[in-house]
């Protein structure tokens, strides 16, 4: 049993950094950056280990869990570089997969092209079998036929087959055969049955999520064998979790098997460590924002509670915040943190559209060249360069490892832009920041406006080496008037990882009026649930006092496609549950009905409690405070305000108490105090900003 | 631009009101009962200013939107001095305002204080307005009065109060008032968000900077599209397509097109277009002017806002009495099909002009398969309305795509899990269609076929379907599609071919199956690389006969022979060329 975990590594793997967190036994806090090495992730991570150890007084066998969030999953889908994956489905239907649900991402646009397949059409092949919609055998499975076109996917060099027969979530028995058919012709092949993944109806979803799992398995697989072979040769005898895309952690063996619940792995994670923060701080509304050089995102903390969805598509490039569309992706039906993203970042280029408005992204400067005032070859002005040129950034970043050209930026905007607008580079380098804080302002807007949920009630969360630096300008644009600004916003995610809880997650089918489900039906289902649930957790070393299992019932009114999702407890009482519905429906969608409710399916998160897990209120950080800023300098914040001198501080030892215009200024990021705002660090060195 | 607007301000509102109509859409989708609205995405929603211009729609089907100003324009016929906060009006008279009976029509003045400052606006396709067949959406009805309840622009809601009247007429003139009922009350919903969230805008920014703003929007959109279309090439350019049959006749209807350019102005005369049909694919003018906006719009560039503002820059006229602006009481109900077809001609037409922003022909259209009747024991109704989607035609540079919606819509497809739960229906097939594309240089893609099974004791079929006689077209040497195909097979026979357009009884075990045409060919087959057709093959998305015919290449499906092969495309090639001589 695991107990009195205190050496904790947080490990966030990122573009360009690979982001480590150490917090040892007495709260104190470590963090360190190593290079990413894309090529072999791990590397990197084996890097950071050594030099975070370094920095403390511990041994290598002093360390009691590492908690990582690896971005091997989506990088294997965006790069392609999967499994040889082969589909094999009901006759008629081997192109469901590749048919998917018709839309696309824009409209009027002829040039668009779907995303390849990741099982193509060649490898995706039908057997004899029919399940009819109510679990009733129409055909039975022809397991020879079956074997004979294995076969053929096998000689083609397929090493990794999805199974996903029509209506399997109404009766898997076919599924289940043809698994173990499969497994004991070929003892090699790694097979992926479409109910151990998602026994739920629609069959492109559920195909589709199959398919990820079995493209993702194979090479997940292996990079976590390597990882933790990596971490043994340390001599770090201490378990490996790995953060899902839900902001839950799990063991390294559940991410080997169903992988397509760890696709985000990483992108979570700041959002449950900023529900963490705002619980420790008492916040329990919070915008947790993350901006960084290429995108953006926004999720919800509400109540305490983070904000979540049960299916997302991943997309190569940017995904609109509009989560109306469903189209151009691979979906995934599993659940996922609900993050808007927006395809700006700092890196962003503003550029001019031919009617003369101001546009920020989608193409970014990347890391090469850069930004322009990087003088590293780039001419196309960056929101990085505005922010140079308007004075929110120093002249040198990284500790002053990079020294940046502002007057470079300023050409550059003046000549892309400035010209064309009849506007000197300052008021069109404002103009790009505000652009860019509109944008911002929208994937803010999709996970709060969108549900009906009213931005103003939140304290905005910035995290990213940019968040603080837009967070109060976006703010404003949001009439939102408190801002937190976490102590290192830098390495926050790599943070999150240690706040997570090892979760599991159990859907069936369950379906049925309301008023009249059959009560007993439902206490076995919950209880064999929960039995599942209670006997997976503990095989991961949880304590039987550490687990807690959270039921909730899927429903809607008659007809209607899309469910909630209502918590209830047992025993099961169908008015309160009906009340909540309703409640939750109104406050929704501004209207109720009287019309009868079903059910759908019923779920079921399995949680363990982590005893170790980060507690913010316990980081300690003793520092001196110099009550005079390190240096001034001017500030552009808008026509009404003009340019500001504004003060400078170290952030370490920044005073307690400071009023706007002020910056702060740390190795990880540049935090913006706009004038008349008034801050207060607090003693874990988190920055609260109350607007005017 | 307005001096109290900054160009800031300016763009962040217009990402407001752009996000706003998303979030309508969305409510929609979350809030909608039946299939054809929750599941296969018939519907749209748009924020409009006090005056009836469209600001903004969301992606969804993009034919009703061009329809949206001339459905203002009888709004404000009848209401224009009449209008309050709290009230809703519905319509859906193809000949006031409305494009078929199916299609309600919901707007919801905004008002701010006294001050009229937009209308949210949602279109549904219900499921069923009544009428002579289930669904309410047959190709072979003669008058509107057949079609169903005509509603003429009333208010649902005055001052917040709701009409019991009307509620009550639809009720009890559809098949399935739950769904339909609970339908509107999803576009109730949706007015109202739309409504909060402009308000919202509103008061933040206050009235004048709003109003300035919609004007300059909708001249920024204006501004747009004429500085691309100032760089057409002048002149005339006609092109001709055909609809197969109204159902009735199986000549060919044309619908032939001239777009004139000038300067910044495009003129659209559907002059030379078959006259006023018997059957109920006439297509009113508000219907054609949105499908000749949406393939221009295809051919502007992705910046261009969907406002009013376009509008301004594309005149659109059809004589009266004709197919594209049919005199009253001509049946409309199936009249998407034309549509469809409209937008494929105006494509056909822009070709000419910009050859590398279009796609050839993709498969013309969602066919509509329609299955209703009552269930035995309990007497229940049931209307299951499918929609069959889709295939792009080839681009310059890129094949089209396979199964994908028709761009004149957003539409999405139901889940065969779905429709065996819903229905009385089995899917015994869903997939690609190979040999569906025509041959190009770059290839069209391939259509979809689906096949039904009906496990009720009878109903009543409707299946729209086109194509079968004037294929897709390709462009610029690549080959049309293969047609689309009804078939059917009866008291456990073979398949028998149908017509396109059939409306019939079926029975119990009866076989349903709808083979889709693919999207057309661009550019000559023989420039079509080698690897590309190799790899098609391997797909099973064309077949060696396939290949043999319109590339020359002799293959076993895996290898190809390569001596036979430069035999025969040297051959072909030659024949090209003989025939291609004066």
């Amino acid at each position: 049993m695991r107990a009195g975990r205190s050496n904790r590594i947080g490990v966030d793997i990122g573009g360009t950094f690979t982001d480590l967190v150490l917090i040892d036994a007495e709260g104190r806090l470590f963090h360190n950056k190593t290079a990413s090495t894309p090529a072999a992730p791990e590397q990197a991570v084996l890097d950071g280990i050594r030099a975070i150890i370094a920095q403390t007084d511990l041994d290598f066998a002093d360390i009691d869990e590492i908690v990582h969030g690896t971005t091997v999953g989506s990088n294997t889908l965006l790069q392609k570089v999967g499994a040889r994956t082969g589909l094999i489905t009901t006759r008629g239907f081997r192109d469901v997969l590749e048919i998917g649900r018709l839309r696309t991402p824009g409209m009027f646009d002829l040039q668009w092209s779907k995303p390849e397949p990741l099982v193509a059409r060649r490898h995706r092949l039908e057997v004899t079998e029919r399940i009819a919609f109510d679990g009733s055998i129409i055909l039975p499975l022809d397991e020879d036929e079956l074997v004979t076109v294995t076969r053929d996917l096998v000689d083609e060099g397929i090493e990794s087959i999805a199974l996903c027969f029509l209506n399997s979530y109404r009766n898997p028995v076919h599924e289940q055969r043809a698994g173990q058919v499969l497994s004991e012709a070929f003892p090699d092949l790694r097979v992926t049955t479409s109910v151990s993944v998602l026994p739920e109806a629609k069959e492109y979803e559920r195909t589709s999520t199959t398919v990820v799992n079995a493209y993702v398995a194979p090479v997940l697989g292996k990079y976590l064998t390597r990882l933790e072979e990596g971490i043994a040769g340390l001599g770090i005898n201490a378990p490996l979790l790995v953060g899902n895309s839900n902001g839950a952690l799990a063991s390294s063996e559940t991410a080997r098997s169903k992988p397509v619940f760890f696709i985000s792995s990483g992108r979570a994670a700041g959002v449950v460590g900023g529900g963490r923060l705002g619980q420790a701080l008492d916040l329990p509304d919070l915008v947790v924002f993350d901006m960084g050089g290429t995108t953006a995102s926004a999720s919800l903390v509400q109540n305490g509670e983070l904000s979540r969805v049960s299916e997302y598509e991943f997309r190569a490039g940017i995904s609109t915040p509009s989560r109306f569309i469903k189209a151009g992706g691979y979906m995934m039906s599993v659940p996922t943190v609900d993050v808007a993203e927006v395809g700006s970042g700092a890196g962003s280029i503003a550029h001019l559209d031919s009617a003369g408005l101001i546009k920020v992204g989608p193409i970014s400067a990347g890391a090469d060249p850069g930004p322009v005032c990087y003088d590293m070859g780039g001419t196309r002005p960056t929101v990085t360069d505005a922010n140079l040129v308007l004075g929110y950034l120093p002249a040198s970043i990284a500790g002053g490892a990079r020294q940046l050209s502002v007057d470079k930026a300023r050409e550059a905007i003046a000549g892309t832009l400035g010209e064309a607008l009849q506007l000197d580079a300052v008021e069109a380098a404002f103009g790009v920041r505000e652009v860019t804080n509109a944008n911002m302002a929208r994937a803010i807007r999709a996970v709060t406006v969108e549900r009906g949920v009213d931005p103003r009630d939140f304290t905005l969360a910035a995290i990213g080496g940019s968040g603080p630096v837009h967070a109060a300008s976006i703010a404003e644009l949001l009439s939102i008037k408190r801002l937190l600004i976490p102590a290192s916003p830098g390495v926050f995610t790599a943070m999150g990882m240690l706040a997570g809880d090892v979760e599991r997650y159990y859907i069936a089918p369950f379906a049925g009026e309301l008023e009249t489900l059959d009560a007993t039906a439902l206490r076995e289902l919950t209880g064999r649930l929960r039995q599942q649930a209670t006997e997976t957790l503990r095989a991961e070393g949880i304590a039987d006092d550490c687990i807690e299992c959270i039921t909730e019932i899927n429903l809607h009114f008659r007809g209607q496609e899309m469910t909630l999702a209502v918590p209830f407890d047992e025993p099961f009482d169908p008015a309160v549950v009906r009340g909540q519905f309703l409640d939750m429906y109104q406050s929704i969608y501004s209207y109720s009905s009287s019309d009868s409710i079903e059910a759908v399916s019923i779920r079921l998160t399995g949680r363990g409690l982590l005893p170790g897990k980060l507690d913010f209120r316990k980081i300690s950080a003793d520092r001196p405070e110099v009550a005079e800023p390190k240096s001034r300098r001017d500030v552009y914040f808008g026509r009404d305000s003009g340019w500001v001198s504004t003060p400078v501080y170290a952030r370490p030892t920044a005073p307690r108490s400071l009023e706007g215009p002020a910056i702060l200024e740390a190795a990880d990021s540049t935090v913006v105090i706009p004038p008349a705002a008034t801050a207060r660090l607090d003693p874990q060195l988190n920055l609260h900003i109350e607007l005017a | 631009m307005a001096s109290n607007l900054d160009p800031i301000t300016f763009a962040v509102l217009k990402s407001a009101v752009e996000s706003i109509v998303d979030d309508m859409a969305y409510t929609v989708m979350r809030t909608a009962r039946s299939p054809i609205v929750r599941d296969v995405l018939d519907y749209s929603t748009t924020m409009c200013d006090a005056k009836g211009r469209i600001l903004a729609q969301a992606k969804t089907v993009a034919l009703h939107l061009g329809a949206v100003p001339d459905a203002m324009e009888a709004l404000l016929r009848h209401y224009g001095d009449d209008l309050a906060p709290g009230d809703v009006i519905i319509f859906n008279d193809p000949y006031d305002g409305g494009m078929h009976l199916p299609d309600i029509f919901m707007f919801k003045p905004i008002f701010r204080d006294d001050q009229h400052v937009g209308f949210s606006v949602v279109i549904c396709h219900h499921c069923d307005v009544g009428g002579r067949v289930p669904g309410s959406n047959a190709s072979d009805s003669t008058e509107i009065f057949q079609e169903g309840l005509r509603i003429p622009p009333l208010k649902l809601f005055e001052r917040g109060v709701p009409s019991k009247a009307i509620f009550d007429i639809i009720r009890k003139n559809v098949r399935l008032p739950d769904l339909v009922i609970g339908d509107l009350e999803a576009q109730l919903a949706t007015c109202a968000l739309g409504e909060r969230e402009l308000l919202r805008l509103v008061d933040k920014y206050g009235v004048d900077t709003f109003q300035s703003f919609l004007a300059e929007f909708l001249d920024y959109g204006e501004r747009l599209t004429r500085n691309e279309i100032a760089a057409w090439p002048d002149g005339s350019y006609t092109f001709t397509d055909y609809i197969d049959g109204d159902g009735f006749t199986f000549e060919p209807i044309p619908i032939k097109v001239t777009i004139t350019v000038r300067d910044s102005q495009l003129d659209v005369d559907f002059t030379g277009s078959a006259p006023q049909v018997r059957g109920a694919i006439n297509s009113t003018l508000s219907f054609v002017k949105s499908a000749t906006y949406l393939a221009v719009r295809c051919v502007l560039d992705g910046e261009v806002p969907n406002n009013s503002g376009v509008y301004r820059c594309i005149d659109v006229s059809a004589p009266k009495g004709t197919l594209l602006n049919p005199e009253f009481p001509a049946p409309v109900a199936a009249r998407a099909l034309t549509g469809y077809r409209v937008a494929d001609t105006v494509l056909g037409a822009l070709s000419k002009i910009v050859p590398e922003k279009v796609a050839a022909a993709g498969e013309g259209g969602n066919s509509v398969v329609c299955l209703g009747g009552y269930d035995k024991t309990t007497r229940e109704p049931f209307i299951m309305v499918d929609m069959i989607n889709g295939a792009l035609g080839a681009r310059a540079t890129r094949d089209g795509i396979d199964a994908i919606t028709n761009p004149s819509q957003n539409m999405s497809n139901m889940p065969v899990e779905v429709m065996e739960a819903t229905y009385p229906v089995r899917i015994e097939e869903y997939g690609l269609r190979p040999d569906s594309a025509g041959a190009g240089r770059t290839r069209g893609g391939l259509g979809v076929v689906r096949e039904y099974r009906l496990m009720a004791d009878e109903a009543v079929l409707q299946l729209r379907a086109d194509r079968y006689d004037t294929p897709p077209y390709g462009l610029f040497g690549g080959a049309p599609a293969a047609s689309s195909r009804n078939l059917l097979a009866s008291n456990g026979g073979d398949f028998e071919l149908l017509d396109s357009k059939v409306t019939r009884t079926v029975y119990k075990g009866d076989v349903i199956r709808h083979e889709q045409a693919g999207g057309g060919g661009y550019g000559a087959p023989l420039e079509r690389p080698l690897d590309a057709i190799l790899e098609d093959l391997r797909d099973g998305k064309i077949t060696p006969a396939y290949a043999r015919k319109f590339y020359g290449v002799i293959t076993d499906g895996r290898g190809i022979d390569e001596a036979a092969t430069g035999a025969l495309r040297a051959e072909m090639a030659d024949s090209g060329a003989e025939s291609a001589a004066p």
